[in-house]
């Protein structure tokens, strides 16, 4: 595998992960609390994805390509975000954060156990955006998911830059989220807006699950560690900044694709002793949670410090 | 002992110890026992889990790798290397509480949302390393042969003698539990966990409290552990997987996470729940979910909490006596001393970003003096009480205190070297009781090598303070329901029991009525006489005036003007920060 390949999968995986991210950050910044259930609702849009595709299969009898199912999987994740809201944060916002933070635990075990009891444990696979396979671009061999998850999520990430910059819906929602009080002092309609927040998340969510779940697969057990992804992304990039947690997300993608693709890109290095065990998946895990904790130990407040104002 | 029966919730928990007892006399399949036993070693993690979770107030999720280290160190040391269970058992309290501490450091200074992180990588961490190492885990596949639980010679199988053990460690882990948390350091935890800032003001070491929470939590979690692979005879990474901390969180909101009944009733069901929801069939799970979530939002002080509440609503006791008062004796002011500098500030500045909050200060309180600290609102009053008491460091200057700098030392050091201090914005824990939230200011106050207060004490000298502000009969009310004037002597009185040389008041007078304050200012000056210092910050100059005895007043964090109230009421300085430039010349 070539540099420029694994420059490309990383790209893709740190665009699908900056979906993960975008949509935690705005709920965070909307809430001031975890929605400890996004990486489940990561994975429900991989399963909503499947089903979808199973409805559509009798109308599309050549497959059912994802760039169909995205615009349907967005909306039914909005709906699904929608709920979110009303289940595990109106009925318990006037109380502290962690409250939050364990209903959407709750909620994310009735999501993992929900797809278990629908689709099995076993990993399945949705369908390409276009088709799955290779393509080659000036010499070098790419796959073709990876450019299509590369397109579609610049397009998603770049729709919610114009939604929220250039829009008077999105003005509202980031007043929505930097003050609440202010934002209700000068007449937004603040509940509203946050369950709109909610859905936008979760509709971004939805649509990462859908670009994911193609070359990694669903299993319904997948939500903690997406949930875990976005959560370091998001403290590495500095809690409540969105440039910030898109930075973390592709930080964490090198992360994921790099430490393991090292002895393809350099062969010695897999003729070392060990070499299986040290560039795994799991290795590189262990190294990117010692390497959070270290930057927790060394800057408390992340990375790049906190966009989110306290109040003294 | 009908009455004492009759009084909280007693009847109703005999009720329920009563039936648990009776539970595996009656189903006594082997099956049942099993079932049991795992219940009672969920129950004995879950004590362990109120520690931090309830009574610190800290989102820890290293409760379950607590949990699996204990358990990987009996079942590795059990079945490699046959070691008895004694020092199996005693490794597998011991590592956690190791981790713990070496965890702590780092981990027990962030905030809450990193703390939960943090938290979480680190379980993430041992349970990857549990897979990953093989030759010491068997990875994934784990290892078997755990041997059973030997003692003084005789074999433990699973059944009765397995069940009582682990129902035997977890009385006594309940009795431990309760005997930490039921005087006066429950209390601390309470209003720490509610008001940090409150708890720091009053004396209490809360990094030291969290600290002492992890470590313990993490031992009763490693005896868990261990008498759980006992229990299975063999270990897998299942143990340190996440599904096992949220099992245990679950148990603790549940049941209720500040009570030991809690714990135990909260374990019991949630292990059951699968039996019961069996013809749920493969979707109990999602109802466990479900449940956690409707008991968050409908019941969040758990099923002991709900009880506890409904009684006290349904047949409301009586309240009980308040305790006889047992006066503090404050040591009396030398007259030689009287007038003395007690506390010192000298050129204090003060930053935040680029607003110059105080800006060279020297401010002095004499031994026996009330200072009055007047100034326009944002001319820096309470940033310097902040910095005094050492909420803030300054950026330049030294505060010193009798002879000795405090300058930068921790909020608690300050309150227990003499400082005390009430808030502009009122810092009581509404479900405390008056006598409580002023008792609770007792703990920091033993001396050394003498017996630590008891609540009983801490109450009877809590209750002669309201005496002396004229709020006794507010005792064994809530601070919640209370009007706001009694509100403003509760935190004085809190402030008081930290028997302090300087007592700093933040607008005390806010929101009393003209006879409150007259009376407030009268039992003020009474304190100020037996050899208090004073520093009242105070809008209401009506109040203030004839009460000081020195005046300073800030603008635009400088001194502008010092004095007796009479100059100060004179000085043109002053009269235009309060009023404008217009004012001097019309």
């Amino acid at each position: 595998m070539s540099l420029i390949q694994l420059l490309i999968n990383t790209v893709a995986l740190g665009a699908a992960y900056a979906l993960v991210a975008l949509g935690f950050v705005w709920v965070l910044n909307a809430t001031a609390a975890v929605n400890f259930s996004h990486g489940d609702l990561v994975m429900a849009g991989g399963f909503a994805t499947l089903a979808l595709a199973g409805w559509l299969a009798p109308l599309m009898p050549g497959g059912v390509p994802g760039l169909v199912l995205l615009p349907l999987v967005v909306i039914a994740m909005a709906g699904v975000g929608l709920l979110v809201s009303l289940l595990a944060y109106f009925p318990l916002k006037d109380r502290p954060p962690v409250a939050v933070f364990i209903s959407t635990i709750a909620l994310g075990i009735v999501l993992a156990n929900g797809a278990t009891a629908l689709f099995g444990a076993e990993p399945r696979a949705t369908p390409p955006l276009l088709q799955s396979g290779f393509l080659e671009l000036g010499g070098v061999i790419v796959g073709r998911q990876a450019l299509a998850v590369i397109v579609v999520a610049a397009l998603l990430i770049a729709g919610q830059h114009v939604l929220f910059a250039h829009t008077q819906l999105g003005r509202k929602l980031r007043a929505t989220a930097q003050d609440r009080a202010m934002a209700a002092a000068l007449g937004i309609p603040v509940t509203l807006m946050i369950a709109l927040t909610f859905a936008l998340a979760t509709a971004l969510a939805g649509a990462a699950g859908l670009l994911l779940s193609h070359s990694f697969f669903v299993t319904p057990s997948d939500g903690l560690n997406y949930m875990i992804k976005a959560y370091i992304a998001v403290t590495i990039g500095g809690w409540g900044s969105l440039l910030g947690a898109v930075a973390g997300a592709f930080l964490i993608a090198s992360f994921d694709v790099f430490l393991p693709g090292l002895p393809a890109l350099v062969p010695a290095l897999g003729a070392l002793p060990g070499a299986d065990w040290l560039f795994s998946q799991t290795v590189a895990s262990i190294v990117l949670y010692v390497l959070l904790l270290a930057i927790l130990v060394l800057r408390p407040h992340g990375l790049f410090g906190e966009a989110v104002q306290r109040r003294a | 002992m009908a009455a004492w029966l009759r009084s909280g919730i007693r009847l109703p928990l005999a009720l329920g110890i009563a039936l648990l007892v009776a539970y595996p006399l009656v189903f006594g399949s082997a099956y049942h026992l099993r079932v049991l036993t795992v219940a009672g070693i969920y129950a004995l993690m879950v004590l362990g889990y109120h520690f931090i979770f309830g009574h610190a107030g800290a989102l820890a999720l290293t409760q379950g790798a607590f949990f699996g280290l204990g358990a990987y160190v009996t079942g590795i040391l059990g079945s490699q290397l046959a070691w008895s269970f004694p020092a199996t058992f005693a490794l597998s309290i011991a590592l956690p509480v190791v981790l713990a501490a070496l965890i702590a450091l780092p981990v027990l200074r962030l905030e809450s949302h990193y703390f939960a992180l943090a938290t979480l990588g680190i379980a993430q961490v041992l349970l990857l390393i549990a897979i990953k190492w093989e030759g010491l885990t068997g990875g994934p596949n784990g290892l078997s042969g755990v041997p059973p639980v030997v003692l003084f010679g005789a074999v433990l199988p699973n059944g009765w003698p397995m069940l009582l053990l682990v129902w035997g460690v977890v009385a006594a882990g309940a009795a431990l539990a309760w005997q930490i948390t039921r005087g006066l350091t429950g209390r601390a935890f309470h209003l720490m966990r509610d008001n940090p800032l409150a708890a720091q003001a009053v004396g209490l070491d809360i990094g030291r409290l969290r600290l002492a929470a992890l470590l313990l939590g993490a031992g009763y979690a490693g005896a868990a552990g261990a008498l759980y692979v006992h229990t299975l005879r063999i270990i897998s990474t299942e143990v340190l997987e996440f599904p096992v901390m949220v099992a245990c969180l679950t148990m603790a909101v549940v049941g209720g996470r500040t009570r030991v009944a809690g714990a135990i009733l909260g374990a019991v069901l949630l292990v059951h729940l699968p039996e019961w929801l069996r013809f749920l069939d493969r979707y109990y799970l999602i109802a466990y979910g479900a449940l956690l979530l409707l008991m968050i939002v409908i019941a969040p002080f758990g099923l002991i909490g709900a009880l506890e509440r409904w009684r006290t609503r349904r047949w409301p006791e009586p309240a009980p006596t308040p305790p006889a008062p047992l006066p503090l004796r404050r040591p009396q002011l030398r007259a030689v001393d009287r007038g003395t500098k007690l506390l010192e500030a000298r050129g204090i500045s003060q930053r935040f970003g680029g607003v110059r909050a105080l800006n060279a200060i020297d401010l002095t309180v004499g031994h026996g003096e009330i200072v009055g600290l007047i100034g326009p609102n944002g001319s820096g009053k309470t940033t310097l009480v902040n910095v005094v008491t050492g909420v803030y460091r300054p950026d330049a200057g030294a505060v010193v205190l009798a002879g000795q700098a405090i300058t930068g030392h921790a909020v608690h050091a300050i309150a227990r070297a003499g400082i005390a201090r009430t808030f502009q914005t009122l810092n009581l824990v509404d479900d405390m009781t008056v006598l409580d939230a002023v008792a609770v200011a007792r703990r920091g106050k033993t001396r050394r090598g003498t017996p630590r207060i008891t609540l009983a004490r801490a109450h009877g000298e809590a209750i002669a303070l309201l005496g002396e502000l004229g709020i006794a009969e507010h005792a064994t009310r809530r601070c919640g329901g209370l009007a706001q004037g009694v509100k403003r002597r509760v935190e004085i009185a809190r402030a008081l029991a930290l028997e302090p040389r300087l007592l700093l008041l933040d607008e005390p007078a806010a929101g009393l009525n003209p006879t409150e304050q007259r009376d407030l200012a009268a039992r003020l000056r009474t304190l100020a006489a037996g050899g208090l210092s004073l520093l009242v910050i105070e809008h209401n100059m009506a109040f203030l005036m004839p009460l000081a005895t020195r005046m300073v007043c800030l603008d635009h964090g400088q001194v502008i003007a010092e004095g007796s109230p009479d100059t100060i009421r004179r000085d043109a300085r002053v009269i235009e920060a309060y009023l404008g430039a217009e004012a001097r010349s019309a």
